[in-house]
């Protein structure tokens, strides 16, 4: 079996990958114009008081030592403490980051649950009407603004039939579950237009392929032909895809999480690069990258499954 | 009803006179949406509005504001006496008061409050900067200050010299103050009418009912009605609005200008326009060189020809759909000692060509304006001015940049001109005045404009304990900033707070505060 190796390559390049996201956001929070103290008091911004946050900040350091107190707080797992909020960002990346985690992940599903039953229909269908039903209503979901898309969901699901709470997180998983399912939905939309679109066309394409010519004529049953001929290859680009798409799932959860007041991840980003807060724009930018990084993994697991042609 | 009926039985009410003409109803738990969450709950530390605005319902001050923010009334103290050469501040603490989880507040606890919050270099240390020392004996505080402060009543009603639980907080892990104000503000004790009871930070934040608080409400028993207050956090303003409309809270702030007629004209809410001391205008940069050039705004003339081809009741309306009113001076008409009362520059192109003629750009020049990416308002005033100073030949140039770049852009003095707006965090002129138009506290704005007069007029002031002589230094401050400083003063807005109609005595105050001290639920 190729497959264990394979990953166990896989994990050693994400050494060098998270070295390099390390070394990237530190420089480039720093790139930005103004700093904390600036972003934090404003108006009331007295050098004096700039000065004293900058020093306490450890800010009025050379960047090699900060650099340095930043490796060492990686190490030592603490990630330091957040400028703005003042408390350990490793609190708020627990805090936070399995509210978007949980939000990506069922926006996942169901992008997949609405992909992969309407791609085969559309295939099947080739240019009749399901076909362009499907697809026309697809390509609605992909281009309407994911904030407009949520404040119309939230406006007739949740204030018109009160089917589901006008925003919010709730209390206890099941009430996250009920108040997760307008936001996932709206960021799932444009996810499943795109699934579905590339896995319909792949079906497509391996229907007419040769070898199911072949299958067909050895007398195999439909059902078999398509789930071990059909869909096995035409998932292939689809996996990849949709392991792609989790990256910009999470950047697109920034949207939908103001949008629908869930306080995830993509907020406390947002704010923190606002505030100028490094602490946590480094700690959650880490956080990001190891959740982006093991999903590609995973994908690369699932294709190299599919396909151990990769693997080798 | 109209909140200022309820805000002026609270009034009547803590002035010892009694009411029946609304039962109030005892119970429940408000919900009110904010659009962002607090940062931090230490009353001397924090340096934001989203605390600053909330901080008064857990931690109570010596002295309260009054409902309409400009005076003062009884708080943890009962009474307070200047002496005659305003050099000594006494206050009698009230009978029996307590922290909300029980323990007495004590003349120790004053005592060190206040020299907490007179530590230098500290944000708000400049409101209370002239305490010289603090004595306290049984129920009574002396305060000896180092020189006669007009401002000091005002001050002990500010956030900042609130009253905190000394052994507590000094309880906290952590070696220095810094360190047990961040565990101490994680789960604060004080003696405002809330307590705290539990806060997801980016979600909610749950107040409960303070069982110790002091002050009685109508129907003879202890405040506040309500059993609780819960802050929910909803930054877009399209679902905080919804979410008022569907039943899930009971009031909503800062409303967008754009949907105040349409939540007015709703049945079941009322749309709240609460005074506030906000003023929106265009701050410049007069230094005679801006990035090693000369700068046309350094010239009066140039700022007065830019105000007065500004059209301000146009951009109100554009902006913010008519709620706005234009300034009468730089600082707001809720602000103690405002002078005037015709708008300032009153539209006319031709008398701003004529003065751009007279200080040699008759054809104009290239200017920037910063403004705040995303912003919807500031965009607003943006784009209009860009094409308002089109016509006497200024090309503008709209740079959009995010808070932290434009603080640093200004206080590098390397920007021409930015949007901004100000809100006072104290019941009298002298913070606006200081960042305004005294060059020593931050060269006015950070525009690098001096007036040596109005540097003198303010520093003055600081000491002038005979209220008439005080104004008129005021007056003559406003003037010269008015007619020759380095802004375009635009509009002044109240906040827009929508409430359902079952949410009853809630008050915001001109200088931000949410008072729910009164509030209560019609069930």
């Amino acid at each position: 079996m190729l497959l264990i190796p394979y990953i166990f390559r896989r994990i050693l390049q994400l050494i060098p990958t998270f070295a390099f996201i390390i070394i990237v956001v530190f420089i480039l929070v720093r790139l930005l114009p103004g700093d904390p103290a600036s972003a934090i008091l404003g108006d009331r911004a007295i050098d004096a008081n700039v000065d004293r946050i900058n020093h306490e900040l450890g800010l009025d350091q050379p960047v090699f030592v900060q650099f340095l107190v930043f490796v060492k707080s990686i190490a030592t797992g603490n990630l330091g403490n957040s400028i703005v909020l003042k408390i350990p960002v490793v609190d708020l990346i627990a805090q936070r980051m399995p509210v978007t985690l949980m939000l990506t992940l069922m926006a996942a599903i169901i992008a997949l649950i609405l992909a992969l039953p309407l791609a085969f229909l559309a295939a099947l269908q080739r240019d009749k009407l399901a076909d362009n039903a499907i697809r026309g209503v697809f390509q609605v979901g992909l281009s309407m603004p994911v904030f407009y898309l949520g404040i119309i969901l939230l406006t007739v699901f949740g204030a018109g039939l009160g089917w589901f709470p006008v925003g919010g997180y709730g209390e206890g998983f099941l009430d996250h579950v009920h108040h997760l399912i307008l936001p996932a939905l709206t960021l799932a939309l444009s996810l499943a237009a795109i699934l579905m679109r590339n896995l319909r066309a792949a079906i497509i394409g391996v229907v007419g392929a040769e070898y199911v010519d072949f299958a067909r004529a050895k007398g195999l049953r439909p059902r078999l032909i398509m789930i071990r001929h059909v869909l096995r290859n035409a998932l292939i680009s689809t996996v990849t895809l949709f392991g792609l798409s989790i990256g910009t799932l999470l950047g697109g959860a920034v949207i939908t999480e103001t949008v629908f007041a869930i306080p995830g991840a993509g907020r406390l980003m947002i704010d923190s690069i606002y505030g100028r807060d490094y602490p946590v724009v480094q700690g959650m930018t880490l956080a990001l990258a190891v959740c982006v990084s093991l999903t590609f993994l995973l994908t690369d697991i699932v294709q190299a499954y599919l396909d151990p042609r990769v693997a080798r | 009803m109209k909140i200022v009926t309820i805000a002026a039985i609270a009034a009547a009410l803590l002035l010892g006179v009694s009411s029946s003409a609304i039962a109030v109803e005892r119970g429940g738990i408000l919900t009110y949406a904010r659009y962002a969450d607090s940062l931090f709950l230490d009353p001397v530390l924090n340096d934001a509005n989203v605390d600053i605005w909330i901080l008064s319902n857990l931690y109570d001050t010596l002295l309260l504001p009054t409902d309409d923010g400009k005076g003062v009334q009884p708080g943890l103290a009962t009474d307070w006496k200047v002496s005659e050469d305003g050099l000594t501040v006494t206050l009698t603490l009230r009978d029996g008061i307590k922290f909300s989880d029980g323990s007495p507040i004590t003349g120790e606890d004053v005592k060190w409050s206040l020299e907490r919050a007179a530590v230098p270099d500290t944000t708000w240390q400049f409101l209370v900067a002239s305490i010289a020392s603090i004595a306290t004996e049984g129920n009574t505080v002396t305060i000896t200050l180092a020189h006669p402060d007009p401002a000091f009543i005002s001050a002990l009603t500010v956030f900042n010299t609130a009253i905190m639980p000394k052994a507590l907080f000094e309880a906290e892990a952590g070696a220095s103050d810094a360190d047990k104000a961040k565990a101490f503000a994680e789960h604060p004790v004080g003696s405002g009418p809330f307590m705290f009871s539990s806060w997801e930070r980016g979600s909610t934040m749950k107040l409960l009912k303070n069982p110790y608080y002091w002050d009685k409400g109508e129907d003879g028993a202890a405040l506040p009605y309500l059993d609780g207050v819960t802050f929910e956090v909803i930054p877009d303003d399209a679902t905080r609005i919804l979410r008022l409309q569907s039943g899930e809270v009971d009031g909503a702030e800062l409303i967008p200008y754009a949907r105040v007629d349409e939540l007015e004209a709703s049945d079941n809410l009322n749309m709240e326009m609460y005074p506030s001391t906000r003023v929106q205008y265009i701050s410049m940069n007069v230094r005679q060189q801006v990035n090693g050039t000369d700068n046309p705004l350094a010239n009066p003339k140039v700022r007065q020809a830019l105000n007065y081809a500004t059209n301000k009741e146009a951009i109100i309306q554009i902006v913010t759909h008519g709620v706005g009113t234009q300034l009468t001076s730089f600082m707001s008409t809720a602000t103690p000692m405002h002078t005037g009362t015709d708008p300032l520059y009153p539209y006319d192109i031709e008398k701003a060509k004529a003065l751009m003629a007279e200080a040699g750009f008759p054809d104009g020049f290239s200017t920037s304006l910063l403004v705040l990416a995303g912003n919807q308002d500031e965009i607003g005033i943006g784009t209009a001015v860009q094409q308002m100073w089109a016509a006497i030949g200024v090309k503008l140039e709209l740079q959009q940049v995010d808070n932290a770049t434009r603080t640093q852009q200004y206080r590098d003095g390397t920007m021409n001109m930015r949007v901004a707006a100000w809100t006072d965090d104290i019941a009298d002129p002298n913070e606006i005045t200081s960042y305004f138009a005294y060059s020593p506290t931050i060269d006015a704005l950070h525009s690098g404009w001096k007036n040596d007069e109005a540097d003198k007029l303010y520093e003055a002031s600081q000491s002038e304990i005979d209220p008439a002589k005080r104004a008129e230094e005021y007056a003559r401050i406003q003037e010269i900033f008015n007619t020759e400083g380095p802004t375009v003063p635009l509009y002044e807005t109240p906040y827009p707070v929508a409430l359902s109609k079952t949410t009853m005595g809630f008050n915001q105050i001109p200088l931000g505060n949410n008072i729910f001290r009164a509030a209560w639920l019609d069930k």
